[in-house]
């Protein structure tokens, strides 16, 4: 079987989870691994939802703002 | 109400009856979903005027992708089935919403309004019918807007910028200034344009962005960049970004060879005729009012001035000829972004003015059920997947979706709609919220950012609190960006549904965060911009305090005595004073200064203190601060060392008293940029130009056989104070340009004074022996505005000028609600310009002080007293000073130490929450558990 | 001169940057606006724009 990692990405409500939606919008295709968590601000995300996420089997995190 | 036009305008002042055609648009805008079926399968093409004609577009379309509303439009002159019945009409078909209406037709619409505003814009200069430098002729010849469209990720190339010609990539472009603008003999336009300069220069920088070997030549004839922050970002694209700025009109254009690079010649700045080759030429086109907009105006019966704009008062700048109408934007002259928007306010300010005595008669508010109480109740949740037509149910197997949501815990009730979003559907919400007793919901749809408000107000219908509520975002994060795999977008799709589930879980009931509004206004500044700004409010039935430092009101105006266009400022500055004299809603306090601010938006408590030591506390709800500017002395030309080297404040003065040096005088000499555009004040004092070449004027005017001259760095003479310049000109008013690095030398001689400069033309040393000198001495910041940005926590740009929200969407705006920004604090500029931010600012603080309360959401930080310990690492990192530390001894006698917020201050990004080691802080909708949960569910693939 | 009658509405005639910020602003003062637009969306020529000054800010 293929790898398939999994991703999370926490996407600031103002301008990266935009993005997504606009990238949508567009149609621009991309690999559905990755799963988005909206927040408010970036700034909002503590260091331990980065830990956990790899702590819960996460091959990737990103925090986009 | 789109595809409308006026048509008829009937009644006056107060009780307009309008006329409005709406044109048809072919497609009903209520069933259209925006999918996109219709443009996919039309087979016909035309130009896309979105694109300035560089790309394609369908015969039914959507003016672009995020256009508002967006909804499909039929071109009637394109469509293939208009034009002859009975053919194609496969959109018709291929509409799952059933939305094309092929015999849609005209419709008239009377409307019943108190006033109307004019704000319809301008249209680029098209150089087609001119020849202009090979436009239309050459395909590597094209316009700013086109350049625009091609540098744009969602213009035709996507960014690339590449030849039309050919597809080759560019790598020598030049841009041409003042295309369409101060050009009488091609183009018949004699005003300059304004923007053109600055747009070309942001043009250069972002075209060196997407091609680093880009080499850019800005070919102008004066750069004018006198926007606050232009002068800075001209000097980094001359700098950093290394784009040529070449002072000549270039002589003409020619293609060399068959594949398309263009030959440009010029005669450079050394006087030598010069040769060069470019792949693409850039036209920077001017600003004109299109043929619609004329007719509009002849429609409304307005004035109109030569150039074709909106002929307005300096000192009621968005006002037309006719009472009640008032215009703004670029149809009041052309003008940039954050100058539009100004007046965009300004123009509902002066509205407001006349519809004051119908406040609130024909807006109503929404009425809701009170809101069930769930506390203690067992999870209820709803979840309804959206099919959005197509759009979802097109690549996700929804029944899958639905079938998978049903298994979650907590969930109880689960449906499919084919819009969610559609008004029937939010009543059935409404009948099932209400029926199953549900107590959390969740929509699997399209994205919250556009969607939430909405069910925000079904779900409050429905008696639930508005916040339990989550969306998962199955359209434009999923359906639409995986396409190709149904089964994998299925998966994401429950991935999805299954997050936001576990999300809503956790949610609790919040309540949106009301202030309390004061109905009065503090105007902080005396001068032209606090008095408008103070009238207007009072004209509108809002009480103001007007403090102003010195003993008498009008500030800079007092020295003043034309504007631009010539009105008489004394005249019209002692009128507005004695109207805010004799207001009765207008508190004055002269020789009185802030000493003290307290507060938030809504309640403010500002301290005074008169010159007697008498102190007094006001409370308001908003604060507008027009501090003004004062005025550079001058250390360079022999200023306050020779008699006869005066500012040009004081010039005024000289002349106006018949002064003796003035009249024996005969030969003048203006030097501009005296203080300003240096190193340590790197702007531009926007007035100086225009200031020094009505004097100019004057002077010629009264002895046509007086030398008069202006040595100048760029003539700054933007809009249609043109004129000015070219009537100065006329009149035999030398102007000389000089730069930065050979500035004038002022020396004393035997009878006056010799002024040596560079001549360009001559390309050697000038020697003009002149009598009197008069220096354009900078515009700086006002005394007090330092201290009085630490007392409000305002921010200040590095010169000491009050720090707007946005500099091009919110000018009047601090960051901070509730205090707004008017006049030459927040940068130099003339008088129409002042007045216009000042009603702005009244504009801005009406929406304020017309209501009651100020509705925040609840989307804020919130402390856990469990968890806080009071180690106050997120008071530094707050950025809106909305947290601080309390101090409390309990009963025992054990200090306890606790942050708290401001609610009115938080604006809920959580940086706070990010910082917090004991997990003291969270963002309310946004908490540990929440996100944690929302994270689990993600991974528990 | 005011008329006896003042109507509590406003027409903005102009859907781009200047006529929405007056649309909003009249709106949230009290009054009912009829937004009238020439096209067949609102934005005006700033929707045109890319990017703009000086934060190089996409516009939208």
């Amino acid at each position: 079987m293929r790898f398939e990692p999994k991703i999370i990405a926490f996407c600031c409500n103002w301008c990266a989870y935009a993005a997504a939606d606009l990238a949508g919008t567009s149609r621009m295709q991309y690999p559905s691994n990755v799963r988005i968590i909206r927040v408010m601000c970036t700034g909002m995300v503590h260091p331990e939802m980065i830990l956990r996420s790899f702590a819960k089997g996460a091959d990737g995190t990103m925090v986009l703002g | 109400m789109t595809l409308c036009e006026v048509t008829e305008v009937a009644g006056g002042v107060g009780d307009f009856r309008v006329t409005v055609m709406e044109r048809p648009r072919y497609v009903d805008v209520d069933k259209c979903i925006a999918c996109g079926e219709c443009a996919t399968i039309c087979p016909k093409k035309v130009d896309d005027e979105y694109n300035a004609g560089t790309g394609k577009r369908k015969a039914v379309y959507v003016k672009y992708a995020q256009a508002v509303p967006l909804k499909y439009q039929i071109d009637e002159q394109a469509c293939i089935r208009m034009k002859k019945p009975g053919r194609c009409g496969a959109c018709a078909k291929a509409c799952p919403a059933g939305a094309i209406r092929f015999d849609d037709t005209e419709k008239m619409h009377e409307i019943e309004v108190g006033s109307i505003i004019l704000a319809p814009g301008f249209e680029g200069f098209d150089p087609s019918g001119t020849g202009v430098y090979g436009y239309g002729d050459y395909p590597n010849v094209i316009t700013s807007m086109q350049l625009e469209r091609y540098l744009s990720a969602s213009g035709p190339t996507e960014g690339q910028l590449v030849r039309p010609s050919d597809g080759k990539p560019v790598r020598r472009m030049a841009f041409l200034q003042c295309i369409g603008s101060r050009d009488e003999n091609v183009c018949g336009k004699s005003y300059c344009s304004s923007v053109c300069c600055m747009y070309a220069i942001k043009e250069a920088v972002i075209a060196g962005e997407h091609v680093p070997e880009l080499q850019t030549s800005i070919f102008y004839m004066d750069m004018r960049t006198h926007g606050k922050g232009f002068d800075e970002y001209y000097q980094r694209a001359k700098n950093e970004a290394g784009i040529r700025f070449v002072r000549c009109r270039v002589n003409g254009v020619e293609p060399e060879g068959k594949r398309g690079d263009l030959r440009l010649h010029y005669v450079n700045e050394e006087g030598r005729q010069v040769e060069e080759f470019f792949d693409l030429v850039v036209l920077s086109i001017g600003l004109e009012t299109p043929r619609h907009v004329l007719e509009l105006a002849e429609k409304t019966d307005i004035r109109l001035t030569p150039h074709n704009f909106a002929a307005v008062s300096d000192f009621a700048p968005v006002s037309t000829s006719q009472a009640g109408i008032f215009a703004c934007g670029a149809f009041a002259g052309p003008k940039d972004i954050p100058q539009s928007v100004m007046e965009g306010s300004a123009a509902a300010a002066a509205a407001a003015d006349i519809l004051s005595p119908a406040r609130h008669e024909m807006t109503m508010e929404k009425t809701f059920p009170p809101e069930r109480d769930i506390l203690g109740e067992a999870l209820r949740i709803g979840v309804f997947v959206c099919h959005c037509g197509s759009n979802i149910a097109g690549y996700v197997d929804v029944e899958e979706v639905a079938d998978y949501a049903a298994t979650l815990p907590g969930v109880v009730h689960v449906e499919r709609n084919l819009f969610t979003c559609s008004q029937d559907t939010q009543e059935l919400m409404v009948k099932v919220i209400q029926k199953q007793n549900l107590n959390r919901i969740v929509v699997a749809a399209c994205t919250p950012r556009t969607h939430e408000p909405l069910f925000h107000e079904t779900i409050k219908a429905a008696g639930l609190n508005e916040y339990l509520f989550e969306m998962a975002n199955i359209r434009n994060q999923n359906s639409w960006v995986h396409a190709g795999d149904k089964k994998v977008a299925t998966r994401k799709a429950q991935d999805l549904t299954r997050m936001a589930v576990a999300k809503v879980a956790w949610q609790n009931p919040l309540q949106n965060f009301a202030v309390p509004i004061t109905h009065n206004a503090l105007v902080i500044g005396g001068g032209l911009a606090g008095m408008a700004a103070a009238r207007n409010l009072a004209r509108q039935g809002f009480p103001v305090d007007l403090v102003e430092r010195s003993g008498v009101l009008g500030g800079n105006a007092i020295h003043l005595h034309n504007t631009w266009s010539g009105e008489h400022i004394p005249h019209h500055l002692y009128g507005l004073i004695s109207d805010v004299s004799n207001s009765k809603m207008i508190t004055i306090h002269s020789e009185t200064e802030v000493v003290e601010a307290q507060g938030y938006v809504g309640k403010f408590k500002t301290t005074i203190k008169g010159r007697n030591g008498v102190k007094q506390i006001i409370e308001h709800g908003v604060t507008i601060v027009a501090t003004g500017g004062g005025r550079l002395m001058p250390d360079e030309y022999g200023y306050r060392k020779y008699r006869g080297v005066v500012s040009a404040i004081e010039f005024d003065k000289l002349w106006e008293i018949n002064d003796k040096q003035v009249r024996a005088s005969n030969a003048f000499v203006f030097i501009q940029c005296v203080g300003s555009r240096e190193p340590e004040r790197n702007y531009c004092s926007k007035v100086c130009c225009t200031h020094s070449v009505q004097s100019a004027i004057e002077l010629k005017k009264e002895d046509p056989g007086r030398r008069v001259y202006i040595l100048y760095r760029d003539m700054r003479t933007y809009g249609q104070r043109e004129t000015l310049y070219k009537k100065a000109r006329e009149m035999g008013v030398v102007c000389i340009n000089y730069e930065l690095h050979g500035k004038p030398k002022v020396d004393r001689s035997d009878n006056g004074f010799e002024v040596e400069v560079w001549d360009h033309v001559l390309h050697r040393p000038l020697l003009i022996s002149a009598d009197m000198i008069v220096l354009a001495a900078a515009i700086i910041p006002g005394s007090g505005a330092k201290k009085l940005a630490r007392m409000y926590k305002l921010p200040m740009d590095k010169y000491g000028f009050f720090q707007e929200a946005h500099t091009k969407l919110r000018p009047v705006d601090f960051a901070t609600d509730g205090i707004f920004l008017a006049g030459m604090a927040h940068y130099p500029k003339p008088v129409e310009e002042s007045i216009a931010q000042a009603l702005a600012a009244s504009a801005r603080a009406a929406t304020l002080l017309s209501r009651d309360q100020v509705l925040l959401d609840a989307i804020k930080a919130e402390v856990d007293p469990d968890c806080c310990d009071g180690c106050a690492l997120c008071i530094d990192v707050c950025p809106y000073h909305a947290i601080s530390l309390v101090e409390e001894t309990d009963d025992a006698g054990v200090l306890h130490k606790l942050v708290t917020i401001n609610k009115a201050h938080c604006k809920g990004c959580g940086l706070c929450q990010g910082t917090c080691p004991k997990r003291g802080i969270a963002v309310a909708g946004f908490t540990f558990k929440q996100l944690e949960s929302q994270l689990d569910a993600a991974l528990a693939m | 001169m005011l008329n006896s009658k003042t109507v509590g509405s406003a027409m903005v005639v102009g859907g781009g940057i200047a006529g929405m910020q007056a649309a909003l602003d009249i709106a949230d003062a009290g009054y009912f606006v009829y937004l009238i637009e020439y096209t067949g969306a609102i934005g005006g020529a700033m929707a045109q724009l890319d990017k703009t000054f000086p934060t190089n800010d996409c516009s939208m």
